[in-house]
């Protein structure tokens, strides 16, 4: 009854600021062209977009060794991706060995003991194939983008390198002064260091504070050792994927994977059980670094989020949308739908703001970050913690459904090309043990409504710890009790 | 499990992630072989190209493309490509800015526009089933612009501001440097608007603007991942009305070579040294030739991330950037247009070693253009990267979309990508020494920037090839 009545206010609202819109612009408007008008409505509506939303059938193989190997195959296209997505990341190291998993990210591409370094390089690259690895604190991904008549080809590569790395000493010696530069232009990237920062403070003394790259002192010591007790702790079958996305054939990639997968580790501990052992612990901190001598500040605050299983992660990620994100540059100024995006533009309060949302397999950050000049700081956090608690007492039906549909959008947008499918493939199967069809994706979107974002945001938002991190001329942001105040409202 | 590692229980009364959702009426699954789409064109009756290509997937691109650029500038109205860039999508006479951007909001599109020196290209990406509300926007936004003087000037503002922060930027400066040094005409033109012509921009300047170079016969809608017939229904009755306007003689435009440098207070010094690659991309086999050689030279910075695969054994990494450690980044460039483009060397290194840069650019240019300089496997690998490099962009039905509506513009129909891989496919060693031979005997550009104390006199360059 009130939410039908709030929401017939808001319509009308809409219809007089466009009355007021086409008056102030005169005769330009006063006979719009009907044939222009068809189709757009600035209200957001839900459509069935299932029959478009069917895609080549997923087929996954599990190998004796417990690989899995998860194809979804394009066979017209010319070319393919196919990589191995790995449950393993800086999350799993010690503290005396943290950058273990990165460093292995360097050292695979040295060389095997069937081929040399410069051997390994020349294939790849005088078949015209790219081939690319990443680490992040949960998964490690190695993947080869390749023609169609090269996918076994790249798989013996990238089944050779995982298995029969040489790790040549002064190989390794000398990657780690490759990798203290890499950590130099890390540390350039402001937005890089307000992360791991934030993960630092956020989930301290429990596994999720490590950064990737490591501190510099273990780059310097990590060895030979290190790297191999990695791989054969955590580089075994049951917590690897193999997925390949466009030009493959199911049943001949998981004859070649049999073949050449073979030497793999068998050690029994899952990923999960590694998990229990030392689970993430989120504590409500801040960490400030002050330096007045540049010009922007750049500040996040986050909350505990969500797991990548929990059933709420996805309202999270609707609610993620509806805040949005705002840069200066942005063509939509301060005409978006989300309301942080308006009060930020019209009163010109940051340079740019986005929230976020990063999952983990038990615990996730969802927050904003933000960067501006020095003088608003007060009320451009105001603005921030304003919006982010009205998920829990105000909300907009129509700010809901635009923000499933442009979620929808993304997630099928982000689709483009081989190898985000087999990203897409190979993350899914590590975390939810499936791949989620985008019908039931879609499903579960709409699952989300007005009294569902209400119940998610007090589940998370409402009088919860918060983790801050800034860094620039932040004199002004106000302290850790303020943002923690307003994680909740007494009168609304 | 999952509550008691939370502490706390989910609100959502629907299974966790890792079980099926029952009750959801899952499409049937795509076949495996789906048929290659083919791109079918469409002309009306005024001369604009409506193509697509039904690429499979859910999502759609959609663009359209001009055949207007800053080289369509005058005098007058420089400047008025890059400001049109930054006008994109905001009031028409048909829609506010306000309310088209809740449109595009509220069916989660992305918008895009960019403007080149010879195209400008308004393109945007939404589910397949928005492809209506998708073109009627991008139509509205390229037919019925309004541009009010209040959004004219705070994107005026913002142009300010954009070109302050290209200024610094080398790569920017530099390749506008070597256009304005190399051409005379059109392409000489600049592309980022000049400080000087911010004051003359207005609403009025790009309404004639628009008005003499947005014509149908100029026009192409192109789009991925739709079905031809679909769009026509849609995009035909917004389209058709517009006047058959006969097109225009083409811009003059000249390339005479020259020297333009800047001392900036930069550590560093920028140098690139380039060619004419005469003909263009209307001279095909030229232009295969070029993108092969480009990919054959290569280069990039002396340092950089990335797994094998990215060039490292392209000549320009092994014979400088893996010999010289003073050589900060080496990179073989090109940009290629209709009927002409350039072909270079951007260098960058400490300011003292900058005379022996510009001498080891030199001697790689002089050395590809040499027959049996290059080798047989050299030749090879760069031609397997070319062609890989195409079809793995073209797997993006973002690419596509640019792809089917540059080529229109371009020859006035799409090219086979078989004709671009026999092409490539067929070149031998000679086609590279003769292609390289070609382009060196035009005459020079040279552009440098930072601390340009040490860079050699531009005829004592010229005078080397």
């Amino acid at each position: 009854m009130i939410v039908s009545s709030i929401l017939r206010r808001a319509r009308y609202a809409w219809q007089r600021v466009a009355t007021v819109t086409a008056f102030r612009h005169g005769h330009a408007l006063a006979v719009p062209d009907e044939r222009f008008q068809r189709y757009n409505s600035p209200v957001p509506s839900r459509i069935d977009h299932t029959p478009i939303l069917s895609t080549p059938e997923l087929k996954l193989t599990t190998l004796p060794n417990g690989l899995r190997v998860a194809t979804e195959s394009n066979l017209s296209a010319d070319s393919a991706t196919v990589g191995v997505w790995i449950d393993a990341g800086s999350r799993f190291e010690a503290d005396a060995t943290n950058g273990t998993a990165h460093f292995l990210e360097h050292m695979i591409f040295k060389g095997t003991k069937r081929r040399s370094l410069r051997q390994l390089e020349e294939e790849i690259e005088n078949m015209g194939a790219h081939l690319n690895a990443y680490t992040s604190r949960e998964q490690t991904t190695y993947y080869a983008k390749v023609l169609k008549k090269d996918v076994s080809a790249a798989v013996n590569i990238l089944a050779d390198i995982l298995q029969n790395s040489s790790f040549d000493e002064d190989r390794i010696s000398r990657e780690r002064s490759v990798i203290l530069r890499e950590m130099e232009e890390v540390e350039g990237q402001v937005e890089e260091v307000m992360f791991d920062h934030l993960h630092a403070t956020a989930f301290q003394y429990s596994p999720l504070s490590r950064t990737i790259l490591g501190p510099a002192e273990n780059i310097h010591t990590i060895t030979q050792a290190d790297l191999k007790s990695y791989i054969s702790t955590h580089y075994t079958g049951p917590r690897m994927v193999l997925a390949a996305a466009g030009a493959v054939q199911h049943d001949e990639l998981v004859r070649t994977a049999q073949e050449s997968f073979k030497n793999l580790s068998t050690n029994p501990i899952t990923a999960g059980e590694l998990v229990e052992k030392e689970p993430a612990f989120f504590t409500g901190s801040e960490v400030r670094f002050r330096d007045d001598d540049v010009p922007l500040a750049y500040f996040a605050v986050a909350v505990k989020g969500a797991a990548w299983t929990d059933p709420d992660s996805i309202a999270l990620m609707v609610m993620q949308t509806m805040l949005g994100a705002w840069s200066k540059n942005a063509g939509a100024g301060k005409h978006m739908g989300s309301e942080l995006a308006q009060k930020i533009g019209a009163n010109d309060l940051a340079e740019s703001v986005m929230a976020f949302n990063t999952n983990y397999s038990d615990a996730g950050l969802f927050g904003v970050y933000a960067v501006a000049k020095p003088d608003h700081l007060d009320d451009l956090a105001y603005v921030i913690m304003h919006e982010m608690a009205r998920l829990i007492y105000r909300v907009d039906s129509d700010d809901v459904g635009r923000a499933c549909n442009q979620l929808k959008s993304c997630l099928l947008l982000h689709l483009d090309g081989t190898s985000p499918i087999a990203e897409d493939i190979g993350r899914q199967i590590l975390t939810y043990g499936r791949r989620i069809p985008l019908a039931e994706l879609f499903a579960r979107i709409d699952a989300v409504d007005v009294d569902s974002v209400k119940r998610v945001a007090t589940r998370f938002i409402f009088d919860k710890e918060v983790a801050i991190t800034a860094i620039g001329p932040i004199q002004f942001l106000p302290d850790y009790n303020w943002f923690r105040r307003r994680t909740y409202w007494n009168r609304y | 499990m999952l509550a008691w590692l939370l502490g706390e229980k989910p609100t959502t009364p629907l299974p966790a992630l890792y079980e099926p959702l029952e009750g959801v009426r899952l499409p049937k699954p795509l076949p495996d072989a789906i048929e290659a789409a083919e791109t079918k064109i469409t002309t009306l009756g005024n001369g604009l190209k409506i193509a697509s290509e039904n690429t499979p997937g859910a999502t759609t691109t959609i663009g359209i493309f001009i055949d207007s650029g800053s080289k369509n500038e005058t005098p007058a109205s420089t400047g008025a490509s890059h400001l049109l860039e930054r006008m994109a999508f905001k009031s028409t006479s048909n829609r506010s800015h306000f309310r088209l951007v809740r449109e595009v909001e509220a069916i989660g599109g992305n918008i895009l526009a960019n403007a080149s020196r010879e195209q400008m290209c308004y393109t945007g990406d939404s589910i397949k089933t928005f492809m209506p509300e998708l073109v009627e926007i991008l139509v509205d936004t390229v037919r019925n612009p309004i541009f009010n003087e209040w959004e004219v000037h705070e994107q005026l503002s913002r142009v300010q501001a954009e070109i302050a922060e290209m200024a610094s930027n080398p790569q920017c400066v530099i390749l506008e440097a070597l256009h304005s040094a190399g051409f005379v005409g059109g392409l000489g033109q600049p592309l980022l608007a000049p400080e000087s012509a911010l004051k003359r921009l207005n609403g009025g300047v790009l309404h004639d603007f628009v008005a003499e170079n947005y014509t149908a016969p100029r026009i192409v809608l192109a789009a991925s991942g739709v079905d031809h017939s679909e769009l026509l229904s849609v995009a035909e009755p917004l389209l058709a009305d517009m006047p058959p306007v006969p097109q225009p003689a083409p811009v003059h435009n000249e390339y005479v070579g020259g020297d333009w440098r800047q001392a900036a207070d930069f550590p560093k010094s920028h140098v690139a040294l380039a060619f004419e690659v005469p003909g263009g991309w209307r001279n095909e086999k030229d232009s295969f030739a070029v993108t092969v050689l480009q990919t054959l030279l290569g280069g990039g910075g002396s340092f950089s991330t990335g797994g094998p695969g990215k060039g490292m054994y392209s000549r320009l990494y092994t014979r400088v950037l893996n010999r010289y450690e003073q050589v900060h980044s080496f990179t073989a460039f090109n940009s290629i247009y209709n009927d002409t483009g350039l072909f270079g060397i951007h260098a960058t290194s400490g300011t003292e070693f900058v005379p022996y840069l510009v001498d080891i650019a030199t001697k790689e240019f002089i050395a590809v253009a040499t027959p049996g300089e290059v080798t047989e496997v050299e030749l090879q690998r760069a031609k397997n990267s070319t062609i890989s490099a195409v079809l793995m962009n073209l797997e993006s039905r973002v690419v596509v979309t640019e792809d089917i509506g540059r080529q229109i513009l371009t020859y006035g129909s799409r090219k086979e990508l078989n004709e671009f891989i026999q092409g490539v496919q067929s070149l031998t060693l000679q086609d590279i020494s003769a292609v390289a031979k070609k382009i060196i005997s035009t005459p020079l550009t040279m552009a440098s920037w930072g601390d340009v104390v040490h860079v050699p006199r531009f005829d004592q360059v010229a005078s080397r090839f």
